[in-house]
Order: structure tokens, then sequence, then C-alpha cells
């Protein structure tokens, strides 16, 4: 038959060996009067990395004003940026060269229909020599191209535009045709709504 | 009842050097065209003066004057109509 219980003693738990039989509770009676006095120098020895150092901290004060000075942008501090001569030229050849490189994808519409679409439109209104001419878009459409660069926009938009006679002209016209508007009206002829008569 | 407007285009057509006259309505539609502007272009027309009058809300609606070599259109609109005017340029 089975049995529930055995008297027999168990030495072999306390031998450091874990298993089944291993206490889990300290048998509380004989280790009430047990205090672990532990050193506290021992106990920084034991835990060497949680106190920061003095000298560390400040290495680490260092480290982050470091590299907030490598991050922040002193815009006041920031000298006038002026553009030597032969910077200017260089870098003006410079543009004009990948400009020449976009060739044709300039001047399509910005309808979107081309990746290059964002750097055309170009220029101002005025479109003189070249206005109009199809141009070919990378899909492949051809456009109708309105907007071009004209060599000297200063020189146009200086002139005395627009005439104030034509400035009246079209102040008059507006007027006339605001007021023959008001000729415009429903005429009512016949009603809307009948009424039915079943006889 | 179109009459007065029609008359309006016409005489505005016999102007010297001006080749073409467009009214369009508040709502972009074309009233009446003579000679070089299309009825097709009111709809933009009364958008671009509609959006330069924008710009300056306060102020009364401006002139929009588009030029190209050869060609000048003004653009203005006012409370229930939109002109535009074709010309050609004679600086040039």
């Amino acid at each position: 038959m089975g049995c529930c219980y055995s008297c027999k003693e168990d030495n072999n738990s306390q031998s450091g060996d874990v298993n089944e039989r291993t206490h889990l509770l300290v048998d509380p009676v004989s280790n009430i009067n047990v205090i672990q006095r532990v050193h506290s120098d021992d106990f920084i020895a034991q835990y060497p990395n949680s106190l920061p150092k003095k000298s560390d901290e400040q290495s680490a004060l260092n480290r982050i004003l470091q590299e907030t000075a490598t991050n922040v942008i002193d815009v006041a501090a920031l000298d006038s940026h002026n553009l030597e001569q032969h910077e200017y030229l260089e870098r003006m050849r410079q543009y004009t060269q990948r400009l020449g490189a976009m060739g044709a994808n300039v001047n399509t519409r910005w309808t979107g229909n081309s990746s290059a679409g964002g750097a055309g439109g170009s220029g101002t209104l005025l479109a003189p020599s070249a206005m109009g001419g199809p141009s070919t878009s990378p899909s492949g459409r051809m456009h109708l191209c309105l907007l071009t660069d004209i060599p000297a926009p200063e020189k146009v938009l200086a002139e005395d535009h627009p005439n104030p006679e034509d400035l009246i002209l079209i102040s008059n016209a507006l007027e006339k045709a605001s007021k023959a508007l008001s000729d415009l009206k429903v005429e009512h002829r016949e009603d809307l709504v009948v009424p039915f008569r079943i006889p | 009842m179109e009459e007065n407007l029609d008359k309006c285009l016409e005489e505005i057509h016999q102007l010297p050097n001006v080749i073409g006259v467009m009214y369009a309505d508040r709502q972009g539609l074309c009233l009446g065209a003579k000679g070089h502007a299309s009825n097709e272009s009111a709809g933009i027309i009364t958008a671009i003066a509609d959006q330069a009058a924008k710009i300056e809300p306060n102020s009364k609606p401006p002139v929009v004057l588009l030029e190209s070599e050869t060609k000048q259109c003004f653009i203005q609109k006012a409370d229930t109509v939109t002109a535009a005017i074709y010309k050609t340029n004679v600086t040039s």
C-alpha cells in the first residue's frame, strides 16, 4: 500500500542542492535574531556601477554640452554670407549646366504629367520670342509651352505698363456691360403651375 | 434683350488695336464674345479675375494684364460681369 507520510528526516536539502524537498520558507523561529550586517564598503564594492563617480559625471556633462553645441545652430552669430565674384560665377555655371542637363523637361506644363514638372514654370507671364511651341515631356506627350524664360526680365518689367488709357478702356467696357446686363431678365410668358381640370 | 450687350461688344471691338472682346458672368459662363476672343476661355478668365481680386480684398478689383510678344489681354471683373479685351501689342 502507499504511504501518506514519512517521518524520515530530510538532511539533504540543506546541502545546497535545490530539489523538490528544499524549504521555500526559512524557519521563522530560528532566524528572527539573525540580522545581517553588511559593511557599507562591501556594499559599494558589490555594486560598482550604480553610484556615479565624480569624474564620470563631469565627463558626461561635457559630452552633453558638446552634443548640444554641435546640434544647435546659432542664428545670431552667423556671419553674413557674401559671395565672391568668382564663387558667384562658378555657381551660376553649375546651375545652368544642371538646368541644361534637364533640357526640355524644364518647359513641361505644371499639370504634373512629368516628373521634372516641379522645376518648370520658370520665368514670368511675359512669353515673347519662344512663345508657344510644342515640347515633349518624359511621358512622351506633346505639351504647348506658354511660359519661357526671357533674357532680361527687368527690362520688360520696368516698362510703363499698362497704358492708363487701356485701363480706362476696360473700366468703361465693364460699366457699359453691367448696365446692359440689367436688360437681361426672365420674361414671364406662361404659368409654370397649371390646374388640372378633370371634368 | 441682349441687344445692348451686343452693342457694347461691337463698340469696343471697333476701337483701334482691339482684336477681341469677351464678357463672362459671375459663374464664368460666356455672355458674349467678338473677334479673337473665344467663348471657351470665359471660365478661366473669370477665375483669373477672381483670384487676382483676392490679393487685396479691400481694394477694388484689379486689372490683370497678360502680355505676349504680339498681343495683350486685359481682364477685369465687376460685380456682375467680367470683361476681357484683346489688343495688339503696339509697344513691341
